[in-house]
């Protein structure tokens, strides 16, 4: 469905995208995670036709998406960062308008309005201003309207940023629906979570590159390994505690309040010799395994 | 997927849609009609206080015009410069700060790009929807200074076709403005550094050849000038045929800057 080769973005002298390779399979929801500043957005951007590809080749259904970026925009649907939901128009009317711009007459865009209205738990609210929705149902409204159109593609840049807990949970059963009924979805997250519940497969993407791929479950074991300590370092302790850490040969790092301490064999780090601080296991995660690829976790700035 | 665009895409054609500026066209009246009420006193009665004034209040202070056969009453003389005025305002207003809203506020441009509409028939919906409230505001306006016989050819019909000339022109310019401008702090600029001098000096409310004669060239130059210029000879029925060059001047610039416009906004959006 989309196959990628050495793909680049440009920004005069800065290269937010540096020379990608990967392909998504129809049917599949391919996911990129990475922190703020990976070149997600901008790799999206031009899978949408939004944003002119520097240089290497794009091509989306058999579409060069460098040549033909219009072609491109009519099978899929695109959810931006930004909703840029219409204030000066109905919520439904958002949706009726953005179907006509995709080619359906005024009776189809209004059924299939009405369509995703129902699907996205928006009906009651078509009649509204979007400007009196809460942000989770402008979300939910934004991915409606991507759908409208009934593309082949679908692609979300990062579909549950800023959004509330229950919101996002709720985004995500609708787009587990939606994936299961067969459309291809590509989309960028900086939640580790939302990646391995979501993507089929996915890469990890850092400074314009991609660090790695594979589906969740193979990062996770190729990548980081056995379970991952977990040392709480008591009261007034966290100095003496690091550097005992740092006596190990074990990879640490400080996320927060608390240093995450892996071994680099398929083993459990032993840490019963570690004082002043509790110790707990759990699996690892996605997390752990860009933690392992650039050394940094997902969100530090 | 419709058929007839799967159809379009394979012909390799000029790729130009009608229904991108059709679909953006409908996508402004679909906002206007959910607000009429408010846009309409915009549209008919703040013009028609200016003209109320004019007519029965100014106008009965001054003598009467020199034009080209003769001396018409003031009111005559400024009604047409009013109605074609205003067109001018509600193009640029339209497509100057609307447009901006929508662009930067709002960020609808993004999703309108992210449907299948090319940039060019997003500027054309753009301008199209200023040339329409343009026309609005003049046949409202043309109509009030009718019945107040202020208008006093037949010919005066036509100032709907000038009206909405001016709006096609004035609504590429306010779109260019929008295109470049950083903030809606200088977008304002555009209503004091251009709408407001234009309004009044471009032969609306005095004849060009009071002013003083080396800035009468730069009057000339004006666009407001122009469609002023078509208007009232239009109402007072004074037709010849050095009227042709205004209406030529008219129309290139319609044509000059869309696509200026286009590419302007090509350029902040598309990188």
């Amino acid at each position: 469905m989309v196959r990628a080769t050495g793909l680049v973005k440009k920004f005069g002298d800065f290269i937010a995208v540096d020379g990608i390779s990967f392909a998504v399979q129809r049917g599949e929801t391919f996911g990129m995670l990475g922190p703020n500043g990976a070149g997600k957005t901008s790799t999206l951007r031009m899978m949408s036709g939004l944003s002119p590809v520097t240089s290497g080749q794009l091509e989306i259904d058999g579409i060069d998406a460098t040549a033909n970026p219009r072609s491109i925009r009519d099978v899929i649907g695109v959810v931006s960062q930004h909703d840029g939901l219409d204030p000066d128009i109905s919520v439904r009317d958002n949706l009726t308008i953005y179907g006509f711009y995709f080619g359906l007459d005024r009776k189809m865009a209004a059924r299939r309005a009405d369509e995703v209205l129902g699907f996205f738990d928006l009906r009651s609210r078509g009649g509204d201003s979007v400007d009196d929705l809460s942000g989770g149902m402008r979300r939910r409204l934004t991915i409606a309207r991507a759908f409208v159109s009934r593309p082949r593609l679908v692609v979300l840049d990062e579909p549950t940023t800023g959004l509330d807990p229950s919101s996002r949970n709720r985004v995500w059963e609708q787009l587990a629906v939606l994936k299961n009924s067969g459309v291809t979805i590509v989309m960028s997250t900086h939640y580790m979570e939302e990646a391995s519940i979501l993507c089929d497969r996915l890469v990890i993407m850092d400074e314009g590159r991609i660090l790695g791929s594979g589906t969740p479950e193979e990062l996770i074991r190729e990548r980081a390994g056995a379970d991952v300590a977990q040392v709480r370092p008591e009261a007034g302790q966290r100095d003496s505690v690091h550097r005992q850490l740092k006596e190990t040969d074990y990879e640490v790092a400080e996320i927060g309040a608390i240093f995450t301490v892996r071994a680099s064999n398929d083993r459990r780090a032993d840490l019963t010799k570690i004082s002043g601080a509790r110790v707990s296991f759990r699996p690892p995660n996605l997390e752990d395994v860009f933690l392992s690829l650039t050394g940094r976790g997902l969100r530090d700035e | 997927m419709n058929e007839s665009l799967a159809e379009r895409r394979t012909t390799g054609k000029v790729d130009f849609r009608m229904r991108g500026v059709v679909g953006v066209w409908l996508r402004h009246y679909t906002a206007f009609k959910g607000g009429w009420m408010v846009e309409m006193t915009g549209i008919i009665l703040e013009p028609l206080f200016i003209l109320a004034a004019v007519a029965f209040g100014i106008g009965k202070l001054v003598g009467d015009v020199e034009i080209r056969d003769g001396g018409v009453g003031y009111a005559v003389f400024v009604a047409p410069g009013i109605v074609v005025g205003n067109a001018m305002w509600h193009a640029l207003f339209e497509c100057s700060w609307g447009a901006y809203r929508r662009l930067q506020t709002n960020r609808i441009y993004d999703s309108i790009l992210a449907a299948p509409v090319s940039m060019r028939e997003l500027a054309l919906g753009e301008i199209t929807w200023g040339a329409t409230r343009a026309l609005m505001t003049t046949a409202a306006v043309l109509a009030f200074a009718t019945v107040t016989g202020l208008v006093e050819s037949p010919w005066a019909i036509g100032i709907l076709g000038i009206g909405l000339l001016t709006g096609f022109m004035f609504g590429g310019f306010g779109l260019i403005a929008a295109a470049v401008a950083p903030s809606t702090h200088m977008l304002t600029l555009v209503f004091t550094m251009v709408g407001t001098p234009l309004f009044f000096f471009s032969g609306t409310f005095f004849p060009i050849s009071t002013l003083p004669s080396w800035v009468q060239p730069i009057a000339w130059a004006l666009p407001l000038t122009h469609p002023v210029r078509i208007a009232r000879a239009l109402s007072t029925g004074d037709l010849h045929m050095g009227l042709l060059w205004s209406l030529l001047y008219l129309i290139v610039a319609a044509l000059v800057f869309y696509p200026i416009a286009t590419r302007l906004l090509r350029r902040r959006l598309l990188v």
